[in-house]
């Protein structure tokens, strides 16, 4: 996310003191901070450009502190320890930054001697890079760049807390975001299965009943009434008459009644569950990957997405887990909670507080080893990682590996990283012992401690006396009190991963695309296939331009050939225009309508494009010529698998256009799968075709026969086609050069070549390097 | 690239460029640049650049102009063939571009919402800075220590694992 921010905004103090010593005469256009000096320490610097000259703030001390997340967060200055210094501008010349590995040095000629403003961290290297662009057209007289001035600035720290925005693109703080509203906003997913989440809670109700009964039926009624023959307990005493080898009867049917009746509820309640999960799991899925669907390309290319996938659907299950088997186990655990607690207080309350005040101790016990423990797991898991990666580069590489001959040491590498993964898991399962063994000590001593003041009150040591049947009794609620002491320990964490899982997808379910359709969408009423660029300034990221200032103007049935050297900016200019992407700065016309104001589907149905990375579906070889229009007519699709030179290596397909390809399929060639896509670029029927490196993997005499197939495709377009192998730019009828992301050169073949220029130096080279290719072959 | 170079052969571009104390001398200046004289030709403002930053750090340097093309005059094939008012110059320049505290001492790392916080003093005084959690690129391995790059791509070293106390180490296994 961006925040529109005015860079000449500096702190009101400093701002007053510059006033008082007059050094602010000019307009102030920029402020800016810097953290270093030239010797490599750590000193503050304020840099305020104005109309006339740049005054520059140094603090007179070394600061012992570096905050890197929070530049100019908040932080108090000393101004009056500064010592300021004005440039006069007519002083000043060629602004630059060096950059260095870690940040960088402003550089400016001052009276002719190259002087260090500044030095600087990465934290600071945006605003500097603006500041110098601002002040060199100051110093050349150029116009400002106006949109260095009050340009958009990335914010990606959270104001509040100082803590980085986990995703800088969407500003929230998982640290400062109020948890509950995620949590109501999650409910809102479980509202339609409300029966069933209600059948839930009722049987998670009903088993925690049955389950608070059975210490009374396994020890009062058991040991001291029927096999102990007293008729004087409550229950027993309301029955009829029975002999007590009935009663026993009655009490071990009553008790497997109550043991069937909960696995009956614990069947019923799954059954809920399956539905409910499953379904909330699916909706939000589709809700995720339908979101996904409308972003822009940027999205996917952003490197932290990379990830995201995976994440999502363990998010997913991650946030029903808690709705599902915490929130409806809450009511539960709660009323046994309580019902052990008032039955054992109401059994005997000395026994009862001797068995809870050891409870806080286990808990806290547990409460302090538990992260530990999930420490050395992370470990071991990272170990394991490695390890799998390690191994599937080693197997990936396997024809590299012989042929160097480095089996050995391949081995001792995946030896070394099998151990690091022994050593963790070692250390895990040492300290899972020690935890488990001081969880189990407290609980035993706990157990230990009760058995013996409770045999203490059944030999009538202390009063009043107990039966061994009440002992059992009232052990069983000690033991029964575990259970909800456990869970609440464990939702209090779920809670938290749960709602920060929660917050993941909803990122990407609000999350905006940067390239939406306008209201109005316009629809040009008979696509001509005219190219208009004017003005277009594009980067992908700040301060990064890739393409600066283009102008093209690409006729209807034209042919215009692009040529430069890689990463000139050539494939961004054909994203452009087929809109994966929109410019900062200028306009792309296709037949006079901006293609921001037109439809999308316009501009796909529109635009196609064939590059050389081809992209084939799971599917039939059919479905994926008639990828863009399914219910195309067959013969339709054999007719444009002809033009692109691949029906005859479809025919030979055992199953033809029924061939399954992609994923699991079919294996295809570098060619064939270029042909395909060929065939479905010439399916779509587009008026404009970008051509982006399409024989650039391929063997020369495939090339022919796709070059064949692109000359056939081609007639009738407007092409931009971008090709490494000049000879193929020949016929076109415009060429353009691309270097640094400006248009060095424009004409046709013969124009360039008597130019002299790029082109030419281009196409003697490629010229000399087929005559060596030759020679080879 | 290739067609600036159309008019050398193979040999020329190939071949390296030795810098030594005979063919070039380094002078700082008045702003504390490094200015260059190749030959006896005045080259102007240079950049001097370790081609193993890591691995090995004072050998094989390659000097740069420091105009827009960063055009190469040649390599040092170690620092110490230098005087040691030169090595001077040339190690200051090189500490800048290749600036990274040193760790001595960790106070704080916290895990949170993945990002690692790390509080730590180093050689310039208390820092504080945050790495992104799990993300293979931001621990280096190096000699006996690491290097560990923060969110903005900053730099900070910790030489010698060795010498930490184990609380610290223990504090930092993971997220390393």
């Amino acid at each position: 996310m961006v925040e529109r921010v005015a860079l000449s905004k500096m702190p009101k103090k400093l701002s007053a003191l510059l006033n008082e010593k007059g050094l602010i005469s000019g307009e102030v256009l920029l402020y800016a901070e810097a953290d270093m000096d030239y010797n490599c320490r750590f000193v503050h610097h304020v840099l305020i450009l104005l109309s006339d000259g740049l005054v520059v703030g140094r603090d007179s001390k070394v600061t012992d502190e570096l905050l890197d997340n929070k530049p100019n967060c908040n932080r108090e200055y000393k101004w009056q320890d500064y010592s300021f210094e004005f440039f006069d501008l007519g002083r000043l010349s060629h602004p630059v930054i060096d950059e260095m590995v870690v940040g960088g040095v402003v550089r400016v000629t001052v009276d002719g001697i190259d002087e260090p403003i500044c030095a600087f961290t990465n934290a600071y290297k945006n605003i500097l890079k603006r500041l110098v662009e601002v002040l060199e057209s100051l110093c050349l007289k150029k116009p400002l760049p106006t949109d260095r001035l009050f340009r958009e600035t990335k914010v990606d720290v959270c104001p509040y807390c100082g803590k980085r925005f986990a995703n800088p693109e969407r500003r929230i703080c998982r640290m400062c975001s109020d948890k509950r509203k995620i949590f109501f906003r999650l409910g809102s997913y479980f509202l339609p299965y409300k029966f069933q989440m209600l059948i839930m809670c009722l049987m998670s109700i009903l088993t925690a009943v049955m389950s608070s009964v059975w210490p009374y039926l396994n020890g009062t009624l058991l040991y001291d009434g029927v096999l102990g023959q007293n008729r004087d307990i409550s229950v027993l005493s309301k029955l009829p008459e029975w002999d007590f080898a009935v009663l026993l009867l009655v009490l071990a049917l009553t008790m497997a009644s109550c043991k069937l009746l909960q696995q009956l509820l614990g069947i019923i309640q799954g059954r809920a569950v399956a539905r409910v999960v499953s379904n909330v799991v699916c909706t939000i899925k589709k809700k995720v990957f339908g979101s996904i669907q409308s972003l822009s390309v940027s999205f996917f290319t952003d490197k932290r997405t990379g990830g995201l996938m995976t994440r999502v659907l363990a998010d997913a299950s991650s946030v029903s887990d808690l709705f599902i088997d915490s929130i409806p186990q809450v009511l539960p655990n709660l009323f046994t909670f309580v019902f052990s607690f008032a039955v054992m207080f109401s059994l005997n309350w000395v026994l009862a507080s001797t068995a809870v005040i050891a409870m806080p101790i286990a808990a806290l016990i547990s409460f302090k080893l538990q992260p530990i423990l999930s420490h050395f797991n992370s470990m071991m898991h990272q170990a394991t990682r490695d390890y799998h990666a390690k191994m599937n580069d080693n197997l990936n590489g396997a024809r590299v590996v012989r042929a160097f001959g480095t089996e050995d040491r391949e081995a001792e590498r995946l030896a070394s990283e099998n151990d690091r993964v022994y050593d963790t898991q070692y250390s895990a399962a040492k300290f899972d012992v020690k935890f488990s063994l001081v969880s189990e000590i407290a609980k035993v001593m706990t157990a230990l401690l009760t058995w013996g003041v409770g045999v203490c009150f059944v030999l009538a040591v202390f009063e009043p006396r107990m039966n061994y049947g009440e002992l059992v009794t009232f052990t069983g609620y000690v033991s029964m009190l575990n259970g909800p002491a456990n869970f609440f320990t464990a939702v209090l964490r779920k809670w938290s991963a749960s709602m920060t899982a929660a917050q993941r997808i909803f990122e990407i379910i609000d999350a905006k695309p940067d390239v939406v359709e306008t209201h109005t969408p316009k629809r040009p009423e008979a696509f001509r296939g005219e190219i208009k660029i004017e003005g277009l300034t594009f980067g992908y990221e700040e301060n990064r331009e890739v393409l600066r200032d283009i102008n093209l103007t690409v006729n209807a049935g034209e042919t215009l050939g692009i040529v430069g050297r890689s990463g000139a900016g050539k494939s961004t200019l054909a994203n452009l225009i087929t809109r994966l992407y929109d410019p900062q700065n200028g306009h792309i016309y296709l037949d006079g309508i901006d293609v921001r104001d037109m439809a999308f589907d316009e501009v796909r149905r529109s635009v196609a494009m064939v590059s050389q990375e081809t992209y084939i579906f799971k599917g039939t070889v059919f479905d994926n010529i008639a990828y863009s229009n399914p219910d195309v007519d067959r013969k339709a699709v054999i007719e444009a698998a002809k033009a692109a030179n691949a029906h005859d290596f479809i025919c030979k397909l055992n199953d033809g256009y029924d061939t399954m390809v992609g994923t699991g399929g079919q294996g295809l060639s570098g060619g064939e799968r270029q042909r395909i896509s060929i065939a479905r670029a010439i399916l779509a029927d587009p008026k404009i075709l970008i051509l982006d490196e399409a024989t650039a993997a391929v063997d020369t005499e495939t090339e022919k026969s796709i070059q064949e197939a692109l000359e056939r495709l081609s007639k009738g377009r407007t092409v931009l086609s971008i090709a490494h192998r000049i000879s193929t730019l020949r016929n076109a009828d415009k060429l353009i050069v691309i270097d640094k992301g400006r248009i060095v050169e424009y004409g046709t073949h013969d124009e360039l070549m008597a130019l002299d220029g790029t082109y030419c130096k281009l196409v003697k080279i490629q010229n000399e390097a087929l005559k060596f290719r030759a020679i080879g072959e | 690239m290739m067609n600036d170079k159309l008019d050398l052969n193979v040999e020329q571009i190939t071949s390296i460029i030795r810098l030594t104390p005979e063919n070039i001398s380094f002078e700082a200046t008045p702003g504390g640049f490094i200015k260059a004289k190749f030959e006896g030709q005045d080259k102007g403002l240079v950049n001097i650049i370790r081609t193993f930053p890591l691995s090995d750090a004072d050998r094989l340097l390659s000097v740069r102009l420091a105009d827009g093309k960063q055009e190469e005059i040649g390599i040092i094939d170690a620092i110490s063939d230098f005087d040691d008012a030169t090595v001077q110059l040339l190690q200051k320049h090189l500490k800048l571009r290749y600036f990274r505290p040193k760790i001595q001492k960790i106070i704080s790392v916290k895990e949170q919402f993945g990002y690692t916080y790390w509080t730590v003093e180093t050689d310039m005084g208390l820092v504080k800075f945050a790495s992104s959690s799990g993300s293979a690129g931001s621990v280096i391995r190096h000699k006996k220590g690491v290097i560990i790059k923060d969110s903005n791509n900053n730099r900070y070293e910790l030489e010698d694992l060795s010498v930490l106390s184990a609380k610290e180490l223990k504090k930092i296994d993971l997220y390393l």
